[in-house]
C-alpha cells in the first residue's frame, strides 16, 4: 500500500518535471535543426521536440564564423580569473578573521558584514565611473575585479575556519610554526571542501552576470559568452537563424550544466550559501 | 643563506593578520566601500556621463536636487484616498501583522516585515499631484509601482510552487533524486539563456506556447508585445528559472524536522496534506520568512528579463526599477538622477537584508 503511493507520487511528479524540462529540450532539440526548416516551422516532429529532420551543422556554423567560441574563451579566462582571483582574497581574510587576533578586527568584521548588503546595482555606475577614469574598461581584469570585492567568500571562509578544531593549530604552534605557514600548510588543506563551495559559487556566477559586462565591454573582442548571447538574441531569425542562435545558447550552458551534474552537492550548497547570505 | 632563512623569526600573530587581510581589505576597499560612497556623492551632483568624460570639471553640485527631481514633483499632496484600492491593502495587512503576531502565528521579524510593507502601502500611494501639479518624472514612480507587480506576482509563485515540490521530493530515493536535478537544473543556466528559451517559447508565430495553442485550436497570444500578458510572460519565465534556489533551502529545513513529529501524526492520521498543513508548514516557519526575503531581495533587483524580452514595454508595461537606472545612465547619460535611483534601490534592499539578517538570527 505504501509503496503503491509512493510509485504514484513517483508518476504525478515526472509529469510536471517533464513540463519544467521542455523549454531545455525544445533549445537544444532546435539546435540540431536546420535552418530552412525552422524558417517554416519549428514543430516538424512532436512539436519540434525531437530534432527530426536533423543536423549537426549549426554547430559546425558556430565554429567556423561567429564569435561564440571567442566569447567562450573569454567566459573561461574570465571566470577562472575570478574564482582564483576571489579564492585567495577570502581564504586568507577568512582565516585571519576566523583565528588571528589583532587591532580592529570587530569594526572589520562588521564593515565586512555591511558590506553583504550592497547589491551590485547600487555600485555599478561608480564603478563604471572608475573604471573609465583608469582606462581599464574592455579588459579582463575589469570584469574580474569587482566581484572579488564582494565579502560573501571572506564570510563563508570565516565560518568554516571558526568549526575546526583549534588544537590543530596549537600542536603546530607549540612546534614553532608560524602563522603564515599553519595558514598555507594545515589549514588551507583542510579547507578544501569549502573552498570548493566557493569556487563553484564564484564560477556559476561569473559565467552567468549580465549586468556588469554589458557596462563594462563594449567592444565585441571582450564580450563574455553570456553577454555575447545577449546581443544575438534581439534580430535572431533574420541575421543568424534561429537554429544556429539555439547552438549558441547551447554551448554557452554546456559548462555550468556539467558543473551541476558532476558537483551536484556542491554546486547545490554553493547557491544555499550563496542564495541565503547574499 | 639557507641557514639565515630557516633563522628567520616568523611573523607575530598581528603582523600575519595584517599580511592575510590586506589583498581583501584592499579590493574591497577599491571596488565597493570606495565606489559606494561616490555613488552617494555622484547623486549630489549634475553629472552628465559624456560631459564629464571629456572634461571632469563639467559636473555641478545640486545638492538633493537629483532625488527630488526623481520622487517628486509640483504641487505632490497627500490624500487618504488617492489609490484607495492599495490603501486599503495597506491597512488590512497592517491589521493582519498584528493580529498574527498576537496570535503568536509568525516571528517577530515576519510581523515586522509584512507591518512596514503594509505601513509602505498606506502611505506612498496617498501622494499624488494636487491641481495643476505633475511628477519632476513622470516614468518613476509606475517603473517602482512595475517593480513591485513583478515582486508581487512572482514571490508567491515561487514560494508556493517551492514548497510544494520540496514537501513531495524529500524522501531519500533515486528516483527522486532525479526528479530534484530536473527542477533544479533550469537555475544554472545565465539570464541570457532563459531569455533566449522564452522569447522562442512566447513567439507567436515560432513559439511552442503558440503551437500548443493552435493544436487545441486556440488562437496565439502575442505574449511579449500585449499589455496584458507581458508581464506574465516575464513572470512564468523567472519562475521556471529560479525555482531551484526556493526548493533547496525548503529541502534543507525539511531535513530539520523531526520524523517522530510526523509519526505522532500517523497515528492521528494525520498524513499527506493534513500533516502537511499541521506540521510541516509551522515547523517550517523561519525558512518560509527567509525564502521569502530572499526572493524579494533578489527579484526586486530584476534586469535581464525585462531588458532582453520586452525592452520594458509595451508601453512601460515591463519597465522595472533597475532597467531604469541602466538606461537613465547609459541611455540618456544622466549620471546624477540615475545615481540617485540607485540610492534609492540601496536603501530598499538595505531594509530587507537587515530583516533577512535578523530572521537568521532568530530562533525559534
Amino acid at each position: 500500500m505504501a509503496l503503491r503511493g509512493y510509485a504514484w507520487l513517483v508518476v504525478a511528479l515526472s509529469i510536471p518535471a517533464f513540463v519544467w524540462l521542455v523549454p531545455t529540450i525544445w533549445m537544444v532539440s532546435l539546435s540540431f535543426q536546420p535552418n530552412e526548416v525552422l524558417a517554416r516551422t519549428t514543430s516538424s516532429t512532436a512539436l519540434g521536440l525531437v530534432p527530426v529532420p536533423f543536423t549537426a551543422q549549426n554547430y559546425a556554423d558556430l565554429f567556423a564564423f561567429g564569435q561564440t567560441p571567442w566569447w567562450f574563451m573569454n567566459s573561461v579566462i574570465v571566470a577562472l580569473g575570478m574564482t582564483l582571483g576571489v579564492l585567495a582574497v577570502s581564504t586568507t581574510a577568512g582565516y585571519a578573521l576566523a583565528r588571528l587576533d589583532f587591532p580592529y578586527k570587530g569594526p572589520i568584521a562588521v564593515l565586512c558584514l555591511i558590506g553583504l548588503m550592497v547589491p551590485e546595482q547600487a555600485v555599478f555606475i561608480p564603478l563604471y565611473t572608475m573604471f573609465a577614469d583608469f582606462g581599464w574598461h574592455n579588459s579582463y581584469h575589469a570584469l574580474i575585479l569587482p566581484r572579488m570585492a564582494v565579502p560573501i567568500g571572506v564570510f563563508l571562509m570565516m565560518q568554516f575556519f571558526r568549526a575546526i578544531p583549534k588544537d590543530i593549530e596549537e600542536a603546530a604552534r607549540l612546534d614553532g610554526v608560524g602563522w603564515l605557514q599553519i595558514f598555507w600548510y594545515v589549514m588551507l588543506p583542510l579547507a578544501r571542501p569549502a573552498m570548493m563551495t566557493l569556487a563553484i559559487l564564484t564560477f556559476l556566477y561569473a559565467w552567468n552576470d549580465y549586468l556588469w559586462p554589458l557596462v563594462s565591454a563594449q567592444q565585441r573582442e571582450y564580450f563574455t559568452i553570456t553577454l555575447g548571447l545577449a546581443s544575438i538574441q534581439s534580430n535572431f531569425a533574420q541575421s543568424e537563424g534561429l537554429g544556429r542562435v539555439m547552438a549558441s545558447g547551447v554551448i554557452a550552458s554546456l559548462p555550468v550544466v556539467l558543473l551541476f551534474l558532476i558537483f551536484q552537492r556542491y554546486v547545490v550548497q554553493a547557491m544555499t550559501a550563496g542564495g541565503s547570505k547574499g | 643563506m639557507v641557514n639565515a632563512h630557516r633563522k628567520r623569526p616568523s611573523l607575530g600573530q598581528v603582523q600575519a593578520a595584517w599580511v592575510l587581510m590586506l589583498p581583501f581589505l584592499a579590493v574591497y576597499g577599491l571596488f565597493l566601500v570606495y565606489p559606494f560612497f561616490r555613488g552617494i556623492w555622484i547623486s549630489l551632483h549634475d553629472w552628465n556621463l559624456l560631459a564629464v568624460a571629456f572634461n571632469p570639471e563639467a559636473k555641478e553640485f545640486v545638492g538633493v536636487d537629483n532625488y527630488v527631481r526623481v520622487m517628486w514633483g509640483r504641487n505632490i499632496v497627500w490624500g487618504p484616498l488617492a489609490s484607495p484600492v492599495l490603501q486599503a491593502a495597506g491597512i488590512f495587512g497592517l491589521g493582519l501583522a498584528i493580529l498574527l503576531r498576537r496570535m503568536n502565528q509568525v516571528s517577530r521579524s515576519t510581523a515586522i516585515a509584512i507591518g512596514l510593507a503594509a505601513l509602505l502601502l498606506l502611505v506612498l500611494p496617498g501622494f499624488h499631484p494636487g491641481e495643476g501639479g505633475r511628477w519632476y518624472d513622470r516614468r518613476f514612480w509606475p517603473t517602482v509601482g512595475n517593480t513591485l507587480v513583478f515582486v508581487a506576482l512572482t514571490v508567491p509563485g515561487v514560494t508556493i510552487t517551492a514548497l510544494i515540490l520540496a514537501a513531495a521530493l524529500a524522501r531519500e530515493t533515486r528516483a527522486m533524486a532525479v526528479l530534484r536535478t530536473l527542477f533544479f537544473l533550469s537555475q544554472v543556466l545565465s539570464v541570457t539563456v532563459v531569455t533566449l528559451i522564452w522569447q522562442i517559447m512566447f513567439s507567436p508565430r515560432q513559439g511552442l506556447i503558440a503551437n500548443v495553442t493552435q493544436l487545441f485550436g486556440g488562437t496565439p497570444i502575442n505574449w511579449l508585445t500585449d499589455e496584458q500578458f507581458a508581464m506574465a510572460a516575464i513572470v512564468i519565465a523567472t519562475i521556471w528559472w529560479s525555482l531551484g534556489i526556493a526548493m533547496i533551502l525548503f529541502l534543507a529545513g525539511l531535513q530539520d524536522i523531526s520524523k517522530d513529529l510526523y509519526e505522532a501524526a500517523a497515528l492521528d492520521h494525520a498524513t499527506g496534506a493534513r500533516a502537511f498543513w499541521h506540521i510541516t508548514l509551522p515547523n517550517l516557519q523561519r525558512t518560509i520568512t527567509l525564502v521569502i526575503i530572499l526572493q524579494i531581495i533578489l527579484h526586486f533587483q530584476v534586469f535581464g528579463q525585462s531588458h532582453l524580452m520586452t525592452q520594458g514595454g509595451p508601453n512601460d508595461e515591463t519597465q522595472v526599477l533597475v532597467r531604469y537606472i541602466y538606461q537613465t545612465a547609459f541611455r540618456d547619460s544622466e549620471l546624477g538622477r540615475a545615481s540617485a535611483m540607485a540610492v534609492f534601490l540601496f536603501v530598499i534592499m538595505g531594509a530587507f537584508s537587515t530583516l533577512q539578517f535578523l530572521a537568521g538570527r532568530e530562533k525559534d
